[in-house]
């Protein structure tokens, strides 16, 4: 490590650390999974750190009002057992088993994910799903932005540097929901390719479907059109097929990169209908 | 406040910045490793409040107030931890540098954790042992076994180590704490052709902690190779310890020594540099155009290059009988050319050393070296030092793989400390491996062979293209060694080998498992494959028909080796095994394609040209043996082996055998641990010193040679041992003649068609080792090498880009194999005693690996109906050359 090139603040409430933020440039120390190795590569310019680690209040891990309320100090591995009921809680377990390994589950957290914002990770994915909402604290005061605008570019949220993310606020999902996850062989911390789904059946139809292309783009978004083209079917291999087909097209990466756009449709083509498969196997039931 | 390391209170403040695991080894906590900096290969694990964290990405101020668990604190008062018991019982490791932190992850994992490896071990890496013992350590090992007076070849003895691997205590190279300690960090080129016109140090001096700045003007003005070898004839003397022009991006420009890490590097940032850059070329075919750029221009013949003036370090145009005979009488001819890429050793352990002068004010230099006495000659050489003036010694090597048989950093080390007189120590980063140690040759290999309808092999034609780097180092002699017992395994009366090594300004290649047969022979069996397809034959069937037996002459195009011959033969059971497995069954996913694919591979038991080996027995006054070897432990296990050797001929047992090795004060002379010699060169080297001593005890009790029923472990003829010690034998071996050993691999693998997923459903491998002396390690050992070999097929790949920069340079981007990527092979001997090595025993180490890509391109093959040729076999290359298919 570059000893003289970091500077280190143990900030124990949150006004400390909204203090050392203020200069726009300091950088938060949560798990510090991916975080640490930047600020350590050998050349990496100097930095500041504000440790969030000592400060009180921040483990929240609650549901409320129809939401989970998440704390910038809840570890990936608390997701490992079910915090929540429901399909909500099914997605997160199944989830959280495929990020990184048991060490890094120990130390990471879901709220630095979210603002670091790598473009293949699950909890940004995650969070576009199940529409969640990010509650930012910083100099003006509180203010909340959806995860469908959180998320800008790689690694680029809606945080203002001065700002701290103090909560992910993320719905329940209804009776009658299936969640799906089926991702590409990685090659070691960050799926390739992934897709997520949530989908809601009333009355054997699909009543609401959310389907999330990991890694397809700067950021995880919706496939849109892929979820209308779901809604009011009986959810059957035609549709989910269909769907995928419709989902597949989706793929904004690397759009001058024509070498391995057909295989990156057609990895989208299968992941998408794997995870709606999965999701239908949990879609319909009641309670 | 304080961090509580294993239950003792640490007072001292960490620095502002400064990661756990720095910290802890500050602190003397030498056990817990560093592999990668990034969290990705989980050697530096330890606990914190009891979880499980990669210290790498911890930073120490955070663990104040915090009880942090090494894997030296594991162990309770009454003996090993439970994990650490199961790793020693099942030998759950090889050069044992990822074991710490394989071990402490287990141990913090849930009962659904163990019982789901693929996942809960992915952030740890262990590139020796293909993770079969490691999981085996896991769900608790046999318990280790002691064997009786004169009962350790063939038993499963554990490797010496093991009790200092398991619980953290083996040193390795830079475990050890160097009172005065400076620290070197070199400036790399950004160019990769360039002349340096000056070099500006002021700056760099005036950082405070700044020692030296060493640059081309402060080295010595002589050539050497960085490829060790026993003859030194064999690689071109083409390298400079600094070098006045730089010819890859990444090369050595100049190198900063500091009081602190921290302090080399802003010396190295603040290095000011004018080049003139120059023309490079990249693509090995285009080098040996007229009028391409010349790598070595200024160099020729008398440097060892064959043809300085097309970019050939070397070449072999070669044949036996009539290629065109053979193919005219011919049923079926097929042709295709084959393409491997750079793949890395990976070893965990970095290559670096550190340096000092001893008391004597000689010039001592620790390293990770596969070849300590001649990286002793080297260094001697290069400064003009008499070799009693230096001294080499390796500690435990963590992995090497070939890598390791190379002075990368040992020479600019000793300039060092030969500079300031005081110690200095260079560890590679994690990214200087990918970008400035070296790499597997990248080949592209043209093969035509024809048959007949009857089975027989009528001609062979091999056209090979090796990418040697900028450097020549073992470019020569891959190339060679390549185009030799591929063919050579195969009566062919026609065979026609043009093979050329070229020089391109990227990135060196070196030594790697296998020295080039894993290249060639991916081509050749192929091609042998897609042969027996076209006359309608099984390939073992094929394979049978040609293959050479016992008596057959080894020769092939190219020099002839008069010393090698076959002294034992277990090809033909390793065949036999083969047609086996292919009766089995196995169920594929739905809609999945199922295919299955063979190889064979014969490796000579070690390098033509010589490979020496020393070796000193004394026994000792307590009645114990102290073995004095030259040859460098680094996992392969030749230590294990050899203490079986000592205790079997002094009809003592393992526990009384104490080694003393990889030290050039110990013996006289050993070439090294390379070319698989460990068992066949050393070992033989072993076995001598053994009768040499063995004759001697009995003589002292007035026995003869042959009454050595008399002699047990603590007297011999009703003698104390301890009234007749010390006494000592001392044996010697040159390395001739040479036996060869053979391998066989069969899989069976599925393909999705929907995503060129490729599903390894079933792995035998076939080996013919002649006696095998440690049937536990020699599994192990083979494991190792086929999971080597299907992370170089279906993964691995560094990538150079059309500048000449090398682009993977983090274990995140070069996806190394996890538990989850490698299948268990079931793994066979052959029984045969071979006449030349001790024992009966023959090598192994590199080549299981050789017949591992060969077999899956045959099984895809299989599988798809049509054959992929480039290397690696990654889904996404499957799944578009599926569509490219489709008609």
């Amino acid at each position: 490590m570059r000893p003289a090139a970091v500077e280190y603040i143990a900030a124990r409430e949150v006004g400390e650390v909204l203090a050392a933020l203020a200069d726009g440039e300091t950088s938060v120390l949560a798990g510090g999974q991916s975080l640490v190795p930047v600020v350590t590569r050998p050349g990496a310019p100097p930095c500041r750190l504000v440790d969030i680690n000592r400060v009180g209040g921040f483990d929240t891990l609650a549901e409320d009002d129809g939401c989970l309320r998440v704390g910038p100090l809840v570890r990936h591995r608390a997701f490992e057992s079910g915090v929540v009921g429901g399909a909500l809680g099914d997605l997160l377990r199944v989830v959280v088993q495929h990020i990184g390994h048991p060490p890094i589950r120990a130390r990471g957290t879901m709220l630095g994910s979210l603002a670091y914002a790598h473009p293949a990770a699950e909890w940004p994915a995650v969070a576009v799903t199940v529409g969640a909402r990010m509650v930012l604290d910083g100099p003006d005061g509180r203010r909340t932005v959806p995860a469908d605008t959180f998320f800008t570019a790689p690694f680029t949220t809606a945080r203002r540097p001065q700002e701290l993310l103090v909560e992910a606020r993320l719905p329940t999902l209804p009776d009658g929901t299936g969640i799906g996850y089926a991702e590409d062989r990685r090659s070691s911390i960050y799926p390739q390719a992934a897709a997520m789904a949530a989908v809601t059946v009333t009355g054997g139809v699909v009543s609401a479907a959310a389907l999330c292309l990991v890694n397809s783009g700067p950021h995880p978004v919706r496939a849109v059109a892929a979820e209308n083209a779901l809604l009011g079917t009986r959810f059957s291999d035609t549709a989910i097929a269909l769907t995928a087909e419709v989902a597949a097209e989706q793929d904004t990466r690397r759009l001058d990169d024509d070498a391995t756009r057909p295989a990156r449709r057609q990895a989208y083509r299968v992941l998408a209908r794997r995870a709606l498969r999965h999701a239908r196997q949990g879609a319909g039931r009641c309670g | 406040m304080t961090i509580e390391i294993n239950g003792t209170p640490h007072d001292r403040t960490p620095l502002p910045g400064q990661c756990l695991r720095t910290y802890l080894r500050e602190e003397g906590c030498f056990g817990v490793k560093k592999g990668c900096d990034a969290g990705d290969c989980g050697a530096c694990t330890v606990h914190v409040d009891g979880t499980p964290v990669h210290s790498c990405v911890y930073p120490a101020f955070r663990a104040q107030g915090r009880s942090v668990t090494t894997i030296e604190g594991l162990a309770g008062p009454s003996g090993l931890h439970p994990v650490q018991q199961s790793f020693l019982d099942a030998q759950g490791f090889q050069c044992g540098f990822c074991t710490a932190g394989m071990i402490m992850t287990t141990a913090a994992l849930t009962d659904d954790q163990r019982a789901d490896l693929p996942r809960s071990l992915k952030g740890n890496l262990c590139r020796c042992t293909g993770y079969r013992a490691i999981t085996d350590a896991v769900n608790g090992g046999s318990p280790a076994v002691c064997p009786a007076e004169g009962a350790a070849v063939g038993s499963s003895l554990g490797a010496p180590a093991g009790p200092q691997v398991v619980t953290g205590t083996a040193r390795y190279t830079f475990d050890l704490d160097v009172p005065g300690l400076l620290h070197l960090k070199v400036l790399r080129s950004p160019h990769a052709h360039a002349r340096i016109l000056s070099v500006d140090t002021s700056a760099a001096l005036a950082v405070p902690g700044v020692e030296a700045v060493l640059t081309h003007k402060d080295a010595p003005d002589r050539l050497f190779s960085t490829a060790q070898h026993e003859n030194e004839a064999e690689d071109p003397y083409d390298t400079r310890v600094l070098d006045e022009v730089v010819r890859f991006i990444g090369q050595r420009v100049a190198a900063v020594v500091a009081t602190s890490e921290a302090a080399a590097e802003e010396g190295v940032r603040r290095l000011r540099v004018e080049y003139e850059v120059l023309p490079a070329v990249i693509d090995p075919a285009l080098a040996m155009l007229p009028g391409a750029p010349l790598v070595h221009g200024d160099k020729g013949i008398a440097e060892g290059i064959v043809r300085a003036n097309a970019n050939v370090v070397g070449e072999l145009h070669a044949g036996i009988g009539d290629v065109e005979a053979g193919f005219a009488a011919a049923d079926a001819v097929y042709e295709a050319t084959f393409r491997t890429p750079r793949v890395q050793h990976a070893a965990l352990e970095t290559h670096g050393a550190v340096g000092w002068l001893d008391d004597d004010d000689r010039l001592v230099i620790r390293s990770s070296t596969q070849t300590p006495f001649l990286t002793r000659r080297a260094v001697s050489r290069l400064f003009g030092l008499s070799r009693d003036r230096v001294r080499v010694v390796a500690g435990r090597v963590g992995g090497g793989f070939g890598g390791k048989q190379e002075m990368l950093v040992e020479d600019l080390v000793a300039m060092a400390v030969l500079r300031t007189g005081r110690p200095v120590k260079w560890e590679y980063t994690r990214s200087e491996q990918f970008t400035a140690a070296t790499t597997r040759h990248p080949f592209v290999i043209t093969v035509k062979a024809g048959a007949r309808v009857d089975g027989l092999i009528t001609a062979l034609q091999l056209t090979v293209l090796v990418n040697t780097g900028a450097y020549g180092n073992h470019g020569a002699s891959v190339m060679h060694h390549g185009c030799h017992e591929t063919v050579a395994v195969y009566r062919c009366a026609n065979i026609r080998t043009d093979a050329h090594t070229v020089y391109t300004n990227t990135v060196p290649a070196g030594a790697f498992r296998g020295y080039g047969l894993g290249q060639v022979t991916f081509a050749v069996e192929q091609v042998l494959d897609e042969l027996a397809r076209m006359i309608g034959m099984d390939p073992v069937t094929f394979r049978e028909i040609n293959v050479v037996r016992p008596g057959d002459d080894l020769t092939a195009p190219g020099a002839h080796v008069p010393d090698l011959g076959i002294a034992s033969y277990g090809l033909d059971q390793c065949l036999d095994r083969i047609r086996a497995a292919s009766s089995t069954t196995d169920t594929a996913p739905d809609g999945w394609l199922v295919g299955e694919g063979m190889a064979i591979a014969m490796i000579a038991a070690g390098p033509p040209g010589g490979h020496f080996a020393d070796a000193t027995v004394t026994l000792l006054p307590d009645g114990r043996y102290e073995l004095a070897v030259g040859t460098a432990e680094f996992g392969n296990g030749s230590t294990t082996v050899h203490v079986q050797i000592v205790a079997d001929e002094l009809r003592t047992t393992p526990d009384r055998v104490l080694v003393r090795q990889s030290d050039t004060d110990v013996v006289g002379h050993d070439t090294g641990a390379f070319a698989s010699t460990g068992v066949v060169v050393a070992g033989e080297a072993v076995l001598r010193a053994c009768r040499a001593l063995r004759a001697r005890i009995l003589a002292a009790a007035e026995r003869g040679p042959s009454e050595i029923r008399c002699l047990t472990a603590d007297s011999v003829a009703g003698i104390s041992l301890a009234t007749i010690a010390p006494l000592s034998g001392s044996g010697h071996f040159d390395g001739t003649p040479r036996s060869v050993a053979f391998n066989a691999q069969w899989f069976r693998v599925a393909v999705d068609p929907d995503t060129g997923e490729l599903r390894i459903l079933r792995s035998v491998h076939s080996a013919d080792a002649g006696t095998v002396m440690n049937p536990l390690q020699l599994r192990g050992q083979i494991e190792g090498g086929v999971a080597q070999a299907i992370g170089a097929t279906l993964a691995e790949h560094v990538d150079v880009d059309e500048a000449g920069q090398v682009t993977t340079t983090t274990f995140r981007q070069y996806h190394l194999p996890t538990v989850a990527d490698v299948p268990e092979t079931e793994v066979h001997f052959a029984r045969t005693t071979d006449a030349i090595g001790p024992l009966g025993a023959k090598s192994m180490s590199e080549s299981p690996y050789n017949p591992v890509s060969p077999a899956l391109g045959n099984a895809l093959r299989d599988a798809l109906g049509f054959r992929l040729t480039d290397l690696p076999y990654t889904a996404d290359r499957i799944w578009q050359a599926i569509q490219d298919h489709r008609p």
